[in-house]
């Protein structure tokens, strides 16, 4: 069942007044531009113990991604495919307001959405990830720990599991009978494309991307849009208020500029 | 006249051993004096305490404090006063004893997310702090840029007998407003002025620890080293209770300062 | 524990280069997680460890609150990533052991009785493990703790010792952990010299176990400096020493 609630951050009037002030001249309270994005950082393998990792703040956002690699049955209907599942958790650490427990919804929504941008785009060909069409399967683990929350963990999130597969190495395994086992050789994963979300909030009439934690408490819709170097793959939208088809539009473009623009980022990064 | 001995301390670390009176965050164990924060340590002839540089704010009867309302019962506000405990703002103080939850409303008064300044009336470790908005200039921030630093900076901040605060108001033109529990609200004309002022203060909170801090604000502000005549002048609203807390933690700071100020 | 290959070699070298005497590299930086009221991120050899405390702050749920004390709570959890085969992200009984046993290990060096009502929590999150992880992540909470501006009557330092090859190592490592004849973690308090923590899996005769007790302090106490250097440099930089300038008032 889900329920409405409040958020709990409340932000002042004072801070309120003054960003719809900003808003209102095309600016924002930290000085950014609608479309800006905070400075991003990414830092590759970082976890030498997982097949692959990634370390992204986006602002003040962190995320550690860490990817384990093992062999199972394939989904059902997914005979010949390779199994991909991203899990997300919001760590006590992060926050005063997050409780240790199970993901509560905003956080397995978040995991959802980040697993469809990767899923949809086939970011990875999973079919190359199968030792025994029906009976099995290479099964990637992508956890996503969430060390502190600084607003807009949607694209902190995705840009860390994007990272974390682009420079993971893949152990080679063997059937040797019934038996599966690791060749200590490793391969890269079978990329073919690179998937980057990018967050816009409305804030009355405004709609600015990669809000921060005021913004995204004061925010009244969020959109996560999610492309690849063709198109779209991959869209959600969130929160209790509404968008016009023009803010719409206009969000979906900024999207593909901005994440044109990360994507870049991310292959010189990992072309090293 | 007497000297006073000062050291960088961590929990655990022996300050003195012998017969000296254990003041603030010093515990005694065996013949020793041993600090129990972070902080400056400072022996001196009345004692040994340690002026701490982390922690939050833990309420005190009397200390002014700026606040946020964060949710109201029919009786009482819940005000967020950045501390341990959420302090509650008795719709009675506001509109008298004969407050009626059917007649009045509350939300008209105070609304969540409001400022407001504050003095703590009671708080006794049994029950939540209890506030009180009747006094002058107590009430409603109506505007203003706000900041959080430590509660542990704010005596270094308002500076010995208001010194350093007074130094940035007067450079900057801004009014600065200091809730002793680390709030801190700026207010002047000129934008400009409040960067500076805002930038000022961020750099007490950095480097609260460090020796001949006042000069350094003084090279920022671009204010002449002339030692000036300290006289506090009415400047309007945040004067008063600046003022107040003054008075109220001038001892920690008097010490501190002192090195910067001679 | 049964041991089936040599794990010191014949210059008296452990599997990982070092003497029986030598700790692994310990780094530990302050302030790392920008939300907390006081945090630590420790590398202790492979193990990569953040620590953060949130506190005094309010109890919830509000009948938890102890009308004269502060209420201690701890979590230690490992990041699914963090081991060699993806671990489950639920609490497992070994995660639920050790945060107890955390908790205990730490509560003798905090002044609870100074925050009544209130709770102060620590968390602990293991992003890579290695041998050993329970004593840096207590070693990373201390600091968290001092970091926060919690009253405490000293650090609490922590290190492990351990047999291998019938021989008495300091600070056990994965492979040692694993293969070798006994692991005795210990969390001390160097000032008050008390022992907060002592666990042992495996056998010892009487002469190893005070041996090997002996070698886990000295241990604490190298970790302690290491503590404490990370927590001077946070707070005073590169200035160690205040001028001890004589204030005339």
């Amino acid at each position: 069942m889900s329920a409405s609630r409040r958020s709990p951050v409340i932000v002042e009037h004072l801070r309120k007044q003054q960003m719809w002030d900003a808003l209102a001249k095309g600016k924002r309270l930290d000085g950014r531009e609608f479309d800006d994005q905070r400075p991003l950082e990414i830092e590759l393998d970082v976890i030498k113990k997982a097949n692959g990792s990634a370390r992204v703040k986006l602002g003040h956002s962190e995320v550690i991604a860490g990817i384990k690699v093992s062999t199972g049955e394939p989904f059902e209907g997914l005979e010949n495919k390779g199994a991909l599942i991203v899990s997300a958790e919001v760590l006590p650490i992060a926050s005063p307001h997050a409780e240790p427990g199970p993901p509560d919804e905003e956080v397995i929504e978040l995991a959802r959405v980040v697993d469809r941008g990767v899923r949809e785009s086939e970011m990875i060909d999973l079919e190359k990830l199968v030792l025994v069409p029906g009976k099995v399967v290479y099964t990637v683990f992508v956890d996503c720990s969430i060390v502190n929350t600084d607003g807009n963990l949607f694209d902190a999130t995705s840009y860390a599991v994007v990272a974390a597969l682009l420079s993971a190495k893949l152990p080679v395994l063997k059937m040797e009978g019934e038996k599966v086992v690791d060749t200590s050789e490793t391969r890269d994963m079978p990329i073919t494309t690179i998937p980057i979300s990018i967050t816009a909030a409305r804030i009355g009439d405004h709609v600015l991307i990669d809000q921060g934690p005021e913004e995204e408490a004061c925010m009244d819709a969020r959109i996560t849009i999610t492309t690849n170097e063709e198109g779209f793959c991959a869209v959600q939208k969130g929160f209790t208020g509404s968008f016009t088809v023009e803010q719409l539009k206009k969000a979906a473009q900024s999207a593909r500029v901005k994440g044109e623009e990360v994507r870049a980022r991310l292959k010189e990064l990992t072309a090293k | 006249m007497h000297d006073v001995k000062r050291r960088y301390v961590i929990p655990g670390d022996k300050i003195a051993d012998g017969n000296f009176r254990p003041l603030m965050n010093v515990i005694k164990s065996g013949n020793a004096l041993v600090a129990t924060r972070i902080g400056i340590a400072e022996t001196g002839r009345d004692g040994v305490k340690v002026i701490p540089l982390s922690g939050v704010y833990i309420p005190r009867v009397n200390d002014l404090v700026i606040g946020k309302i964060v949710d109201h019962s029919s009786l009482s506000w819940e005000v967020d006063i950045n501390s341990c405990f959420s302090a509650h703002l008795p719709a009675q103080d506001v509109f008298g004893r004969d407050f009626s939850p059917a007649r009045d409303d509350m939300s008209k008064h105070f609304a969540v997310g409001d400022m407001i300044t504050a003095r703590i009336m009671a708080f006794d470790r049994t029950r939540d702090p209890m506030l009180t908005v009747q006094d002058r200039d107590l009430g409603k921030v109506p505007r203003g840029e706000l900041l959080k630093i430590s509660a542990t900076r704010v005596p270094r901040l308002i500076g010995k007998r208001g010194s350093m605060i007074q130094t940035i108001e007067q450079a900057t033109q801004t009014r600065v407003l200091i809730g002793q529990n680390g709030i801190v609200v700026v207010t002047g004309r000129d934008p400009e002025g409040i960067k500076l002022s805002v930038r000022a203060i961020q750099m007490v909170e950095d480097e609260a620890h460090t020796a001949n801090l006042t000069q350094r604000i003084k090279v920022l502000l671009n204010v002449p080293d002339t030692p000036q005549e300290i006289t506090r002048a009415p400047i309007g609203n945040g004067d008063a209770k600046s003022g107040e807390i003054d008075s109220n933690m001038g001892e920690v700071e008097e010490e501190l300062e002192v090195e910067g100020e001679k | 524990m049964t041991q089936t290959r040599n794990l010191i070699d014949e210059n008296g070298k452990r599997t990982d280069g070092r003497t029986a005497d030598e700790l692994r590299e310990v780094k530990i930086t302050v302030g790392t997680v920008r939300n907390a009221d006081g945090s630590a991120f420790i590398e202790f050899g492979k193990n990569k460890i953040v620590a953060a405390v949130y506190g005094p702050r309010e109890v919830h749920p509000k009948h938890m609150a102890q009308p004269d004390r502060c209420v201690l709570r701890c979590r230690y959890h490992m990041s699914p990533f963090s081991t060699d085969t993806r671990k489950n992200p639920a609490p497992s009984r070994r995660e639920v052991e050790i945060s107890k046993v955390m908790r205990e290990a730490l509560e003798p060096a905090l002044m609870l009785e100074d925050y009544p009502r209130a709770a102060i929590d620590v968390y602990v999150e293991v992003l890579q493990s290695d041998g050993g992880s329970r004593c840096a992540g207590i070693a990373a909470a201390s600091v968290a703790l001092a970091d926060a501006g919690i009253n405490m009557r000293d650090l609490v330092s922590a290190c492990a010792a351990g047999k291998v090859d019938e021989q008495i190592v300091l600070d056990i490592n994965d492979t040692e952990d694993k293969e070798g004849g006994a692991d005795m973690p210990v969390a001390y308090m160097p000032r008050l010299e008390q022992v907060t923590l002592l666990q042992l899996d495996g056998k010892l005769s009487q002469e190893q176990f005070n041996e090997c007790l002996d070698k886990a302090i000295s241990g604490c106490k190298i970790v302690y400096e290491i503590q404490k250097q990370a927590l001077m440099q946070k707070y005073f930089g590169n200035e160690t020493e205040l001028k001890e300038e004589v204030a005339v008032q």
